[in-house]
């Protein structure tokens, strides 16, 4: 159930008790069915676990989209050193805005994911690294933690089972770089969040050394449901390669902006207009970025056969993110929306790398000169051929993701820039 | 809780869809008063760090507070690791983190200060200076710049007549601008200390301002009472 709107089209297996506050509390998240999925977990092996996860063909939430069961099967199989699960809760893409309504709402549906996951992977430590922004969502979380302990679901004898599982509330201190796998692991052992060179990869080096795995709160979040159910159940949403449900989180010129739980594969055109509401005062939808400001804008048109599953928003020229949909309608001045963009990684790079770094910093010179006016049509070159450079070349992707507003803006919204550079004429803005 | 009366009441909940009253919404029902020592030892780093009310000259760590550091430091494999919420916890007591608060918990840490102040500054959340009583951080990000975020910063610093990340003269008001604050479905996003106000529009700027006025009864009233908008 979306919040704070919800819709007949919707799918509600995580956002089942979104606005349900009983939902936070122990008793009202076991009367709900919670921690049966654990209970059951407990009793199989930990390969049978992953199995069903792998069957499910769940796939990470967090972006990249990076098969969860597989992910899981390259920790180290032997338990001669501690193992340690991570789960990313450092929510920070701008657009993105799920995993608050989640720890929020459902915080026992994560703690039990993630304990599912802990058993499988043979980890001894969970870690629920939380933005340092959400004090409120991390009290719930926090609380809920403690609950879960004094139930003993945590601790040494997690359920009676014998098996131990710890899992601690971490929380960070604003950076946007810290929601890279490698700058997370960086920022929990207390230094600066910058990203690491892989490989070596998290599963065989990771946090304190340790075989890590990284997981996002909506991906783990996923899993009790899947367990419960088994893996082909998952499966009846969704399409062959997105299978099951997806929060979508769509905000920007909508009527009805939030969270909404979709099968993967939902057209865009009707989660525009008919889920969220459309677009206020009748006005034109002039683009879309429907995967969070790291990904190539859609224009109208092609938002009209555009569907939101991993392998469907790359045929229409994008990707699909964490599903974070931004909608801009024709009042929107699209050069000082990327402008702004730009502006975000340029506070955002960590400085290890010179092309992110500079880079960053450049493109975000360049587009507010346009901005004022005083730019020249050489710009447009000089900002793709400065991306391409940023692309690839650097430790993580934050270089990388500068270039998809940059590059797909100049190709589809070029007689913005031109009529600022030609004419000083903002396009847009009412 | 206070009553805020306008639309809105710094929460999303009241679209007509849902029946919930702000604290349901906010989980401050279900969160309740938290010891300050901590309960269980792996919630122990979830406590708020942005509060009104600040000590800067606070010793590190002592009654409470120190047991819930130890409580902090207990659930890492090294001492390294308990940095960020040992900074959290620092800012928590003392509202911002000078060099003197780098050092000291360098100390507590058996870290040296110079590697904890690359650590610090590396943190936009870490005030470096100290801020007022309220620290008002609004999100610009593209969601919230969309739906007209940067009138709702203007406003902010009209009615608290500051520049961005000055303190108003009576040291209640430090506004500055945030990237996204994962409310994107609630623009624009506002956070002031540990609370979110979502769907702010600058005309309820002023009586945001009045509310947390109120809140804050030992703050000094000033003649900027940013009118009733």
């Amino acid at each position: 159930m979306g919040y704070p709107y919800s819709h007949e089209k919707e799918v509600p297996i995580l956002s089942k008790y979104f606005g349900d506050p009983e939902a936070r509390t122990l008793d009202g998240w076991k009367a709900r069915g919670g921690y049966q999925a654990l209970k059951k977990a407990l009793e199989m092996t930990p390969e049978q676990v992953i199995d069903t996860v792998k069957d499910s063909g769940l796939r990470g939430r967090g972006g990249a989209g990076f098969p969860t069961g597989l992910k899981w099967s390259f920790m180290p199989k032997d338990k001669t050193k501690a193992h340690y699960l991570l789960c990313n809760a450092d929510e920070s893409e701008p657009g993105t805005f799920k995993d608050r309504e989640l720890l929020r709402w459902v915080p026992h549906l994560l703690i039990e994911g993630c304990a599912i996951a802990a058993y499988a992977m043979g980890a001894e430590h969970i870690y629920i690294y939380c933005r340092g922004e959400f004090f409120e969502a991390t009290q719930v979380l926090g609380r809920a933690v403690e609950d879960a302990y004094e139930d003993g679901i945590l601790g040494e004898d997690a359920m009676g089972s014998g098996q131990k599982i710890d899992l601690t509330v971490h929380v960070g201190a604003g950076a946007y770089i810290c929601g890279e796998e490698t700058g997370l692991m960086s920022s929990l052992e207390g230094r600066r969040g910058e990203p690491r060179v892989k490989p070596p990869f998290p599963a065989a080096v990771g946090a304190f050394g340790m075989p890590t795995t990284i997981n996002n709160v909506e991906t783990l979040c996923a899993v009790p449901p899947i367990i419960e159910n088994g893996g082909e159940w998952y499966r009846q949403w969704g399409t062959e390669k997105s299978p099951g449900t997806k929060l979508f989180c769509v905000s920007g010129h909508v009527n009805r902006p939030g969270n909404y739980e979709l099968p993967l594969g939902f057209p865009l055109k009707d989660l525009i207009h008919d889920v969220c509401g459309g677009i206020p005062e009748g006005r034109a939808l002039k683009a879309v970025i429907p995967g969070g400001s790291s990904v190539p804008l859609l224009s109208a048109e092609e938002c009209e056969t555009c569907a939101l599953s991993y392998e469907g928003v790359v045929e229409a020229g994008s990707m699909l993110g964490c599903a974070s949909v931004i909608v801009m309608d024709e009042s929107t001045d699209i050069v000082h929306q990327v402008m702004r963009m730009a502006s975000f990684y340029a506070h955002e790079s960590c400085g290890q790398c010179t092309p992110c770094r500079e880079g960053t910093a450049w493109v975000t010179k360049i587009l507010r000169r346009i901005e004022d006016g005083r730019g020249t049509e050489e710009d447009l070159d000089t900002l793709i051929e400065l991306t391409d450079q940023m692309t690839g070349t650097t430790i993580c992707v934050l270089s990388d993701s500068v270039s998809p507003p940059v590059q797909s803006s100049i190709a589809k919204f070029k007689d913005e820039y031109l009529a600022l550079i030609r004419r000083g004429e903002r396009m847009g803005v009412t | 809780m206070t009553d805020i009366p306008f639309k809105n009441p710094g929460w999303a909940g009241n679209t007509g869809e849902y029946d919930l009253t702000e604290e349901q919404v906010r989980g401050l029902d279900f969160v309740g008063v938290r010891p300050l020592e901590g309960a269980h030892a792996a919630g122990s780093a979830s406590y708020p760090f942005m509060l009104a009310e600040k000590a800067p000259e606070a010793p590190l760590f002592e009654g409470g507070y120190q047991e819930r550091f130890e409580k902090i430091l207990s659930r890492y494999p090294n001492s390294r690791a308990a940095l960020l919420p040992a900074l959290n916890l620092a800012q928590e007591i003392r509202g911002h983190i000078s060099p003197e608060t780098m050092d000291r918990v360098a100390e507590l840490l058996d870290l040296s200060g110079a590697y904890v102040r690359g650590v610090a500054t590396f943190y936009t959340m870490y005030n470096k200076r100290p801020v007022g009583r309220y620290l008002i951080q609004v999100c610009t990000n593209i969601s919230c710049n969309l739906c007209g975020a940067e009138d709702v910063l203007e406003a902010f610093l009209k009615y608290t007549d500051t520049e961005v990340g000055e303190t108003s003269s009576d040291g209640s008001f430090t506004t500055i601008e945030a990237e996204c604050l994962a409310g994107c479905g609630y623009p624009t996003c506002v956070q002031i200390n540990s609370r979110y106000f979502e769907n702010v529009t600058p005309q309820e700027v002023p009586k945001i301002l009045k509310v947390l006025k109120n809140e804050g009864a030992a703050a000094p009233s000033s003649a900027d009472e940013g009118g009733d908008g």
